[in-house]
């Protein structure tokens, strides 16, 4: 019994289970053995290479990827420090460019901006496709289903660009559908692009539209999974639809929210580049411009690259912090987190 | 006498070296070497392109230059940012053509000063225009010999018949024409609107800025203090008007989420009545265009009310660099002297013999193609050369004799790295700014000195400090 216990717990489909656990489990089953977990971590490493080399060999791509474009890239950080110079060494300058930033009274706005923007999205875009996979999950006809899944998936794969000429095009006071909507029922029209109330709101229903649908998707995967004699248990209890939902479709699907919740909140400051840059106008920038579009506009376009670093390391740090405290509440809360 | 008939041979041959070395100067003037160019535009995989660069290379060893010339491919579409990145990775071409994003490179000293080096050259320093002199003058480190790129007005020639007004010539005619316009019939066509701007009021400022008093950048106010114009009483009473025009239905509402496409597109199929497009060039290709979609269709070119917006000469917006890197500054400099020549003009500006236009005997005939060939390194002072064949169309050319005959210099100036948010700032708030009093949201009567005090603090404070102390 013991050593059956032992194996499944380091058999590979559990992956790595952390010492102490391992340590604890075997405490509790035979207090001989847990010295034999406590092996170096390097003759472990060693045995478990030579047992799954192929393996990790396929993993190794994956990995050098990562290191090389991901990790070794923060490295160059460090221009967030200095002066860049195209000859020669780059200067040393310290926190002159974060000074600069934080004085300028645009940053405070862009920075602003991008909190408000990006809380909105949390808040309005992130429940949705909790919702619409549970609302396509009740749905009984697969044909439909499908149908339904197919349409709402679409918007996807246009580019920002063409939402943009879209939702331009929809939401024009003189023509665009939505007024002309707004006309019918004796409402004023409404320049939507164009009014700073309703901007923020155009870039978060623009993004609903966009990714609603194939978000639901890893929503679905995730109830997909969930055991079907739950179910068949709870009808025998007489659950309604709403109780199956309630009671087994949500609770099996909380892992899944709580980690894209988790990466959201690490990608926080995010609030989208492509988005914004291409449905900005000059009436509204002062609403909508964010971190993603001052550093591209002052440092890429600009040149001041030095600057721009500062500030893309700055979002960057606050998006780690927020991704890590995330990531303890849920622990805490939940007990579910990234890892 | 064997000894003397030596030293006969040897005197002989010093005084042949002698004259080969007198003749030195001259010859030392034939440059030689491999030069790397990038440039927008300009790549290997446009066989056009390629032939250019070979006679370009052929008529440079005609004038005793032996260079050999490389493109460096670099995309089209974000050139400013891909050649940022591309000098920043170190590899730094001998000729490199900026579009933007020049200045953060010249404050490293990585450009040369270019003035000394075009003062040396034949052709290339009186091929200069008087903007390009003035702009070399500010910041000596881009050069980019064509015509000003001002803005030119110009609206249907039956249009401007069917409104029953003249052609303006004041701020008075131009507001009656313009309200005019909105109802008027072309064709099957009633026209909505006046005029349009795309994306904000920046072409409307080009032909109007003069008629409210907006002379140039840095103004003086009433105590003698130099003030930006955009915090100014002129500003203020032009964006008055710009909002009566906007109210009364004249300048298209949607004018701020119109780019240059929709602009022309509405003025193509008759929603708009006055586009205001670059001098020369653009301006053909309106008139082109109008002709395509509206048989028999002509423009008219209006004058500015009061003068053109005055140019911007503290430097060149675009144009070539030589980096401090090249050891091929001579060659760089005989293949942009060669191509300011006559014979590089007439290469640079006519296209190939065959393609772009026939010959027979002396006389040159443009054919359907040489509209779609443009002058790829200068457009030299007409002063200096005229081609025999003209691309631009009578109307074309009359808009860029109207920005030559306009031309103001402007007394803005470059910004150091430090005031880059600052101006930043300052620009940002200005165009939302401008949006909201040109709608309505904000007057001029009663929100005014709040912009002003918001301007200030988005960084125009700051930047008013240097100005002044620049402008001493």
């Amino acid at each position: 019994m013991a050593q059956h216990t032992y194996d499944k717990i380091n058999s590979p489909h559990h992956g790595k289970v952390p010492s102490r656990v391992v340590s604890a489990v075997g405490s509790a089953l035979n207090e001989d053995w847990s010295d034999d977990f406590r092996e170096p971590r390097t003759a472990e490493f060693k045995d478990n290479f030579q047992k799954w080399w192929p393996y990790y060999l396929m993993m190794a791509p994956g990995l050098i990827y990562f290191a090389v474009f991901h990790y070794l890239p923060i490295w160059e950080a460090k221009l967030a420090f200095e002066d860049l110079r195209i000859i020669g060494p780059n200067v040393w300058v310290g926190l002159k460019h974060f000074v600069q930033l934080f004085a300028s009274p645009a940053f405070v706005e862009v920075l602003l901006n991008t909190l408000i923007i990006s809380a909105m999205k949390i808040a309005f875009v992130f429940p949705l496709p909790i919702l619409l996979a549970l609302l396509i999950n009740e749905v009984r006809s697969p044909r439909f289903r499908q149908s339904v899944q197919s349409v709402i998936y679409l918007p996807h794969f246009l580019s920002w660009v063409v939402i943009a000429g879209i939702f331009i095009g929809a939401l024009s006071p003189a023509d665009g559908a939505i007024n002309d909507l707004r006309d019918l029922v004796g409402l004023e029209r409404r320049g939507y692009m164009t009014d700073s109330g309703s901007i923020r709101w155009v870039l978060v229903w623009s993004e609903a539209w966009r990714s609603a649908g194939w978000d639901s998707l890893l929503y679905f995967a995730a109830i997909m999974s969930i055991d079907p004699q739950l179910y068949e248990a709870a009808e025998m209890d007489g659950a309604s639809r709403w109780h199956k939902m309630r009671h087994i479709t949500l609770p099996g699907i909380v892992p899944t929210i709580a980690t894209l919740f988790i990466l959201n909140v690490g990608l926080f400051l995010n609030a989208g580049f492509d988005q914004v840059f291409n449905l900005t106008n000059d009436a509204i920038q002062d609403k909508i411009d964010i971190i993603d579009t001052y550093v591209f506009r002052l440092g890429i376009t600009g040149g001041q690259f030095s600057l721009a670093t500062a500030a893309g390391l700055f979002k960057g740090v606050i998006g780690m912090v927020m991704m890590l405290s995330a990531h303890f509440l849920s622990k805490r809360l939940t007990g579910k987190g990234v890892w | 006498m064997q000894k003397f008939k030596l030293t006969r041979r040897t005197l002989l041959a010093a005084i042949s070296t002698l004259s080969m070395l007198a003749a030195l100067p001259s010859a030392a003037f034939a440059a030689s070497g491999d030069i790397r160019i990038v440039m927008k535009d300009l790549l290997t995989s446009n066989p056009e392109d390629v032939a250019h660069i070979e006679r370009i290379e052929e008529g440079l060893r005609s004038q005793g230059h032996d260079i050999d010339i490389t493109i460096v491919d670099l995309p089209s579409e974000g050139y400013a940012e891909k050649l940022n990145l591309m000098l920043l990775s170190g590899d730094i071409p001998d000729l490199i053509y900026f579009q933007g994003g020049d200045e953060q490179i010249a404050q490293q000293g990585v450009l040369q000063d270019l003035n000394p080096l075009i003062e040396k050259t034949t052709y290339l320093k009186d091929a200069l225009w008087p903007h390009n002199e003035a702009r070399l003058a500010n910041y000596p480190y881009l050069l980019y010999v064509y015509p000003p790129r001002t803005k030119a007005a110009v609206m249907r020639a039956d249009l401007l018949a069917a409104t029953g007004k003249p052609a303006p010539t004041d701020l008075e005619s131009w507001d009656a024409l313009l309200r005019a316009i909105p109802g008027t019939e072309i064709g099957d066509t009633t026209v909505k609107y006046g005029i349009i701007a795309p994306n904000n009021t920046s072409e409307l400022d080009a032909v109007f800025d003069p008629a409210f008093g907006v002379e140039a950048t840095w103004m003086k106010n009433d105590a003698g203090e130099w003030i930006n114009s955009r915090v100014s009483d002129a500003e203020r009473e032009k964006l008055a008007w710009y909002s009566k025009l906007f109210a009364d239905g004249i300048l298209d509402p949607e004018f701020v989420t119109s780019n240059w496409e929709v602009k022309e597109d509405k003025f193509y199929t008759g929603q708009v009545g006055v586009v205001m497009g670059t001098a020369g060039p653009v301006i053909g290709i309106y008139e082109t265009k109008m002709a395509q979609v509206n048989p028999g269709a002509e423009l008219t070119l209006l004058e500015p009310a009061a003068g053109l917006q005055a140019v911007d000469v503290s430097k060149e917006s675009r144009g070539f660099a030589i980096p401090v890197t090249t050891e091929q500054t001579e060659a760089v400099m005989a293949f942009l002297d060669f191509v300011a020549s006559p014979d590089g003009q007439f290469l640079d500006r006519l296209g190939f013999e065959g393609t772009h236009y026939t010959r027979e005997g002396d006389t040159l005939t443009a054919t359907e193609k040489f509209g779609a060939w443009y002058p790829r390194f200068i457009i030299s002072d007409p002063s200096e050369y005229t081609p025999p064949i003209n691309a631009l169309s009578p109307l074309a050319q009359s808009a860029l004799d109207q920005g030559v005959t306009h031309f103001r210099p402007d007394n803005a100036f470059v910004w150091p790295a430090e005031l880059a948010a600052a101006v930043d700032g300052a620009e940002t708030y200005y165009r939302t700014s401008v949006f909201r009093f040109v709608s309505g949201e904000l007057s001029t009567e009663t929100d005014w000195d709040a912009f002003v005090q918001g301007w200030m603090d988005a960084g125009g404070k700051a930047m008013t400090e240097y100005a002044r102390e620049a402008l001493k």
